[in-house]
């Protein structure tokens, strides 16, 4: 061992500490180290409008991914909250599993005019939370940033996009992401067949109602339940009711859109002065 | 030094039991060579969704985001791994005298250094990536949870990592020359560093630190894995090869240690430039932007001295191909560096960050640097691995020329295209304009890409029939020489 060049060994691991002590514990120490990370339980207290949207809109794969408790209608607010925590942390592992992120980045810039195409730029404090680590800043813009996506579209556009980006953005090359949807049965509504006569539409142009079923006798059975309950002064609505397959978002596909609709939502509690 | 050459010429004669394994060897160059194709082929099908063109709509586990993962792990971890090791096991007893510490333990390491490529690349396409760029090695489980989902690929390379140190450090500690030659000090701490790094990078983002100081060790990581395991490895062993083919000393010793300290120094410094204009404190962006100004200050150090050694060789720049790898590689080595230290500005950044400028960047220095200086270690290696003449030559030209001018034309094409992307994106263009913008680079970069792996297919062919065929090689066929001596010689 005498031959040992000790002062390679010296500059192998000096040099890397001192790295290490300049460009990550200085950082650490006059940003970070000052509150503590916010869990993603903080993060997921304040439910998005949306977020209580998508289980009205997809109550099967809602239920399927995210449990009864929540699922049900009068469902109590730690339920919800329970559920909005664990679809942003599925919704960001997925993010994160499909390499969204060499695509997207969650990093405005103040320079560009990024805070005007993008909006509001983040702060260290808003940075410190559990969905940040590891930190999704990413380095490349295929697509636009989205750290400010939260409440810029609808779930139903994410939908549409999610499933192929080309029907709502021609041209798009973002890719597909076929696998987070399902098929299964649906109730549709047929439109008006006079309306549709006068305004020029297509007679047989239907609209959904929520709820993808697995079995054709559950949408049947969801179908009655819908013409059981409609205003008696559009009764006749219930002869255009019919069931027909569909595809929709499966709950990881919910996941997803639940975790975009949060970005750029939440802040941290100002620190109290003391 | 003569008593040591003496030793290890002994010792290469001896067949029972030679200095190298060069079966080991052999095995490396074969699966390096064999993932730098394979992850080509993910880059290349990664290109043709920038086209719209995409092969495998629909199938989760080839789509674009995962493949893109396979592709740049592959690529450092299947094909840059492998090779170095390769001709670490070939140079470093050739320049201590001492085998490896034990053959049984470089095989044992050879066969679960591939299983843990496979495996990463599998978690990788079923989804189970960890997001720090570079280091998307599965973790197997959720930090502080502890169950598992997947094979704990992470902890694994960390214990691969320090069994090939052991391996390779061993023989380095116990070199019969009293003085070390500056490719073993390159190689040490490179080692040394890799661990460091792959610990350091696959702990705190995930584990500990999040945002912007996560963002911070991230970068760190980056920078580190390029600058501290393959920029180490790459010079060590050009330190190493370039003396030989040219069969004259390096230029100045001298030159070479400064160029030693000042990367050990300044490199690891800057982790931080690639994530300027973040919520990082600025002091520690600035830091990061003059130590990535001083690195170029090394690298012209580095440079210089091997153009010094070249000095009154340039005709080895036409006799041997590996010399013709190695120096091209050596161009584009300072282009880049060059590149750093404007790019590391904010005033480029603001433009270029983001953009396709970026990718430009690192094709130039991954596969215009270190796997060009691979590939030419190979070229020299392979006829005295197999004992074979080349099969075919002129193949080995046209390897070459391909690689290199698909290289060039994808470095040029995707700076254009990053300037394109940079100026439209600040001068408010919307999203769609940006991207439709793009198609006819993007176009080109699949075109360039399909002239990288022509080019490393004629390679591998040349190899394959080169290991098949029986004609003996004459080593004395690749000694450089200067024509007009040849000439006066008659
Ligand atoms: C190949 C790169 C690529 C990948 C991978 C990618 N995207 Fe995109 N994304 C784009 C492009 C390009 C656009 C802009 C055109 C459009 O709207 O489709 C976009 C747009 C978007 C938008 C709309 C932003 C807005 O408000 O205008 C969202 C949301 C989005 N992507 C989410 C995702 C998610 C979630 C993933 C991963 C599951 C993903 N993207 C993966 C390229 C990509
Ligand atoms: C056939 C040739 C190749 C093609 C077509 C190709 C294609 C690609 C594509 C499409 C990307 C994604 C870029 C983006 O995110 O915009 C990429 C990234 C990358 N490739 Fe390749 N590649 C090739 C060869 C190589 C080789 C040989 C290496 C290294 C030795 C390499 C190293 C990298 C690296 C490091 C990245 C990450 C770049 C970044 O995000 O900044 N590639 N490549």
């Amino acid at each position: 061992m005498d031959r040992f060049p000790s002062i390679v060994l010296a500059a192998a691991f000096g040099c890397f500490a001192i790295s290490m002590l300049l460009s990550a514990l200085y950082p650490w120490a006059i940003t970070d180290a000052k509150q503590p990370e916010a869990s993603i339980a903080d993060v997921a207290a304040n439910i998005t409008e949306e977020f209580a949207e998508l289980k009205r809109a997809y109550p099967v794969s809602f239920r399927q991914k995210l449990g009864d408790a929540a699922a049900a209608a009068d469902a109590p607010l730690e339920a919800m909250q329970a559920a909005h925590a664990e679809a942003l942390q599925r919704g960001r592992d997925l993010y994160i599993g499909e390499g969204c992120w060499h695509c997207h980045s969650q990093f405005v810039r103040p320079v560009a005019n990024e805070e005007a195409r993008f909006g509001h730029i983040r702060t260290p404090a808003e940075e410190n939370n559990a969905l940040q680590r590891p930190v999704l800043w990413g380095t490349r813009r295929v697509g636009p940033d989205l750290t400010n996506e939260g409440g810029k579209r609808s779930n139903d556009w994410h939908v549409a996009h999610l499933h192929n980006p080309r029907s709502t953005s021609p041209g798009s090359v973002m890719p597909g992401y076929t696998w987070y949807f399902r098929e299964g049965f649906q109730v549709f509504r047929r439109i008006d067949p006079n309306k549709a006569e006068v305004a020029g539409i297509d007679p047989d142009t239907a609209y959904p109602y929520p709820g993808l079923y697995d079995t054709e006798e559950e949408a049947r059975a969801a179908l009655e339940t819908i013409k059981a309950n409609l205003d008696p002064t559009v009764a006749e609505e219930g002869d255009r009711l019919f069931v027909r397959e569909a595809v929709g978002p499966d709950g990881d596909a919910l996941c997803i859109i639940a975790y975009l609709q949060w970005l750029g939502t939440w802040f941290p509690e100002k620190p109290t002065e003391e | 030094m003569s008593e040591a050459a003496a030793i290890s010429i002994d010792d290469v004669r001896d067949e029972a039991h030679p200095l190298v394994d060069k079966d080991l060897v052999r095995w490396h160059l074969i699966a390096a060579v064999f993932f730098m194709f394979t992850a080509m082929l993910g880059g290349f099908i990664a290109s043709l969704q920038f086209l719209n063109e995409y092969p495998f709509n629909g199938i989760s586990w080839l789509s674009y985001g995962r493949l893109r993962f396979l592709h740049t792990n592959e690529v450092a971890f299947g094909f840059l791994v492998n090779s170095f090791v390769g001709m670490l096991y070939y140079a470093v007893p050739r320049l201590t005298g001492r085998r490896l510490f034990n053959r049984t333990l470089g095989w044992l390491i050879f066969f679960v250094w591939q299983a843990l490529v496979l495996l990463t690349s599998i978690g990788q396409l079923l989804g189970k990536a960890q997001a720090v760029e570079w280091g998307e090695t599965p973790t197997g489980f959720r930090p502080g949870t502890f169950e598992l989902n997947y094979v704990p690929v992470d902890f694994l390379i960390e214990v691969g990592a320090v069994l090939l140190a052991v391996n390779l450090l061993y023989p380095i500690a116990k070199s019969i020359h009293k003085r070390l030659y500056v490719s073993l000090w390159y190689i040490t701490a490179g080692m040394i560093w890799l661990i460091l790094t792959y610990v350091m990078g696959n702990t705190l983002p995930e584990w500990t630190l999040a945002g912007s100081s996560g963002g911070a060790t991230a970068g760190l990581y980056i920078h580190d894995l390029v600058g501290l395991f393959v920029t180490p490895f790459g010079w060590g062993l050009m330190y190493f090869f370039v003396p030989i083919i040219l069969r004259k000393p390096i230029w100045s010793h001298a030159l070479s240690v400064i160029g030693f300290w000042a990367l050990a120094f300044f490199y690891p410094l800057n982790g931080v430039h690639h994530f300027l204009y973040s919520s990082i404190p600025m002091s520690v962006q600035y830091g990061a932007i003059i130590a990535t100004i001083a690195v170029e200050i090394v690298v012209t150090t580095v440079v210089v001295n091997f153009f010094g050694t070249m000095w009154g060789r340039g005709y080895a720049l036409r006799q041997s191909i590996p010399i013709r790898w190695f120096y091209t590689g050596m161009v584009f080595y300072f282009t880049t560096c060059l590149q750093c230290s404007f790019q590391t500005t904010l005033t480029f950044q603001e433009i270029i960050h983001f953009t396709d400028w970026v990718p430009g960047h690192a094709h130039l220095v991954m596969l215009g640097v270190f796997a060009f200086w691979n590939m030419g270690m190979i070229v020299w290696l392979w006829p005295r691995l197999t004992g074979h003449e080349w099969y075919s030559r002129r193949l080995l030209g046209w390897h070459y020329w391909l690689v290199m001018l698909g290289l060039l034309i994808m470095f040029l094409d995707l700076t254009a295209a990053g300037l394109v992307h940079g100026f439209m994106f600040k001068n408010m263009a919307p999203w769609m304009r940006i991207v439709d913008s793009l198609k006819p680079f993007w176009w080109f970069r699949t075109f360039a890409g399909a002239m990288i792996i022509t080019g490393v297919s004629c390679f591998i062919y040349n190899l394959w029939m080169t290991a098949k065929h029986d004609k003996p090689y004459d080593y004395r066929v690749d000694l450089v020489h200067d024509p007009k001596e040849a000439i006066a010689n008659g």
